[in-house]
């Protein structure tokens, strides 16, 4: 052990990584755009990392849903009525939906790979919005901006379908 | 048949609700000597966590929110401490001297109220009689109330040194102790876990700080309204007041008992008192109800009446005073858990039902 590299920090690099690591994801996403590293990175200490092995249901649709999802590891499949509506890597993000609303998934999400996904709950959400307003309202805005971008995407894709 | 049965999600719910239920059953008997300490801690983190939050966003780190946030708490105790308890002490032994004539004079008026009765009606009532009867058992209760307040006494010492420490390593370590408690289910009961965790915490956080402004507003305007009344103990009668408030319905009534009592000790007895000390307790209902609860507690327990009534009684039966306070928040917190659960395993029921057919 030289002195420059003590016990201490051995001991919490691991964990430092992980939240240095997942803090550099979600800020490339639109979710934290106009937000501070800082604020982001205090947010991902709060939330929850969960390993899943292949071909296990992240959770089905009709499951009380209550956080976003970021994948940090592995791929997960999104499916409703058993047809594959998307299928999602490393950095990617799903769930949005329950970080708003207190309604039932909309989808299955299974790993189809060995994955690690980091849990952000909507508690926590609201707690950080309490704690940070502005920052929290920000968060708000780019949610909204990634659900409206949504459903115009699925307006395109319904009118292409009729015509 | 009976795999029908145990596979029906109520059915189930009972059988995971039942096992939560041992196990918290299980932890009360085994911390039953600190089961006041950790209950007064819990009460002091709900009401004492935002602050820590204030700090811990200044800058602070948690465990210096943490040691600030003792700090506050001791300053504040030792502050009422030397404000309230030399009045405090002082209005006791008031009452104490009081009393003895209270009960003479509850006493006589029994035994005249009897002649009366025997007078008029020509009715043969023995001194040992209905009212005689009422009179001793009121007696028995006010001595057991005065042994049971110095037992208080006694254990309020202990409670002085360990609260703060249990309330100070609460606001440090609760929410990482919870974090990885919650983080040991499995990854399909992880959102309703949590879901079940915050819907009690909210709830539990709402009433817990709305009943304490509520008592405090009850115990502010009763002693305004005894001291008005010329009572010579007001701050008293109005902090039991504030004290029996943090019991739903049944507490106001037991809030009139001792100023009624003072009022009927009053020789010869002046009625109007009687009736001014029963308004005072009504009024400041009345104001609790119209202004405070509304705007403090309002839907912060969703539970039906009967069901406070019924447990209020049932627990105030099994656990005394401190059974009749903690009454409420426990039945609700035992019906979102067993909502939640409920909730959770009749989805995934109806998932497997579609998925089979």
């Amino acid at each position: 052990m030289s002195p420059q590299n003590p016990l201490w920090q051995n001991l919490f690099k691991h964990k430092e990584d992980r939240t240095s690591q997942v803090t550099e994801m979600w800020m490339d996403t639109p979710l934290f755009d106009k937000i501070t590293k800082r604020e982001c990175r205090d947010l991902v200490k709060t939330m929850h990392p969960r390993f899943y092995k292949k071909g296990e249901m992240v959770f089905n649709s009709g499951d009380i849903g209550a956080s976003i999802v970021l994948i940090r590891s592995g791929a997960i499949e999104i499916k409703a009525t058993e047809k594959l509506l998307a299928e999602l890597t490393s950095g990617d993000f799903f769930g949005e939906v329950a970080l708003i609303i207190d309604e039932p998934r909309t989808a299955d999400a299974i790993a189809c790979e060995d994955s690690e996904l980091i849990f952000f709950l909507r508690s926590d959400l609201k707690e950080w919005i309490k704690r940070s307003p502005k920052s929290g309202a920000q968060f708000m805005l780019n949610i909204a901006t990634v659900l409206a971008a949504r459903l115009r995407h699925t307006n395109i894709l319904l009118s292409m379908q009729n015509s | 048949m009976l795999q029908i049965l145990i596979q029906h999600p109520l059915s189930k719910t009972f059988f995971v609700f039942s096992v939560i239920c041992t196990v918290l059953i299980l932890m009360a008997v085994l911390l039953a000597p600190l089961l006041i300490p950790i209950i007064i801690a819990f009460t002091l983190y709900a009401l004492l966590e935002p602050i820590s939050a204030i700090f811990e966003r200044h800058e602070l780190s948690r465990n210096a929110s943490s040691l600030s946030v003792l700090l506050i708490l001791v300053a504040i105790g030792a502050l009422s401490v030397s404000l309230l308890l030399p009045h405090l002490s002082m209005q006791l032994s008031t009452l104490q001297s009081q009393l003895p004539v209270v009960w003479q004079s509850i006493t006589t008026m029994g035994n005249d109220f009897n002649q009366h009765i025997t007078a008029s009606l020509n009715l043969d009532i023995q001194s040992s009689g209905i009212s005689q009867h009422f009179f001793n058992q009121v007696d028995s209760w006010g001595k057991s109330a005065l042994i049971e307040g110095s037992n208080l006494l006694i254990s309020l010492s202990v409670l002085l040194v360990l609260v703060p420490i249990f309330t100070f390593f609460l606001v440090r370590d609760f929410r990482s102790f919870r974090n990885n408690l919650l983080d040991k289910l499995p990854n399909s009961s992880f959102e309703m876990g949590w879901l079940i965790y915050y819907r009690v915490a909210h709830q539990l956080q709402g009433y817990i700080r709305g009943i304490m402004i509520q008592s405090a507003i009850m115990c502010v305007i009763t002693t305004i309204g005894f001291y008005i009344l010329g009572f010579d103990s007001p701050f008293l009668l109005g902090l039991v007041a504030g004290t029996l408030n943090l019991i739903p319905y049944v507490g106001p009534l037991l809030a009139m008992v001792l100023p009624v009592l003072l009022a009927l000790g009053h020789t010869p007895v002046e009625f109007w008192l009687v009736g001014a000390a029963v308004s005072v307790i009504l009024i400041a209902q009345i104001i609790d109800n119209v202004i405070v609860i509304p705007a403090v507690i309002a839907n912060a327990v969703n539970l039906h009446p009967l069901v406070v009534i019924v447990g209020i009684i049932v627990f105030g039966n099994l656990f005394g005073f401190i059974g009749m306070v903690v009454a409420i928040p426990v039945i609700s917190t035992l019906n979102i858990i067993f909502c939640g659960l409920h909730q959770g395993i009749k989805t995934r029921y109806n998932l497997k039902l579609k998925s089979s057919n």
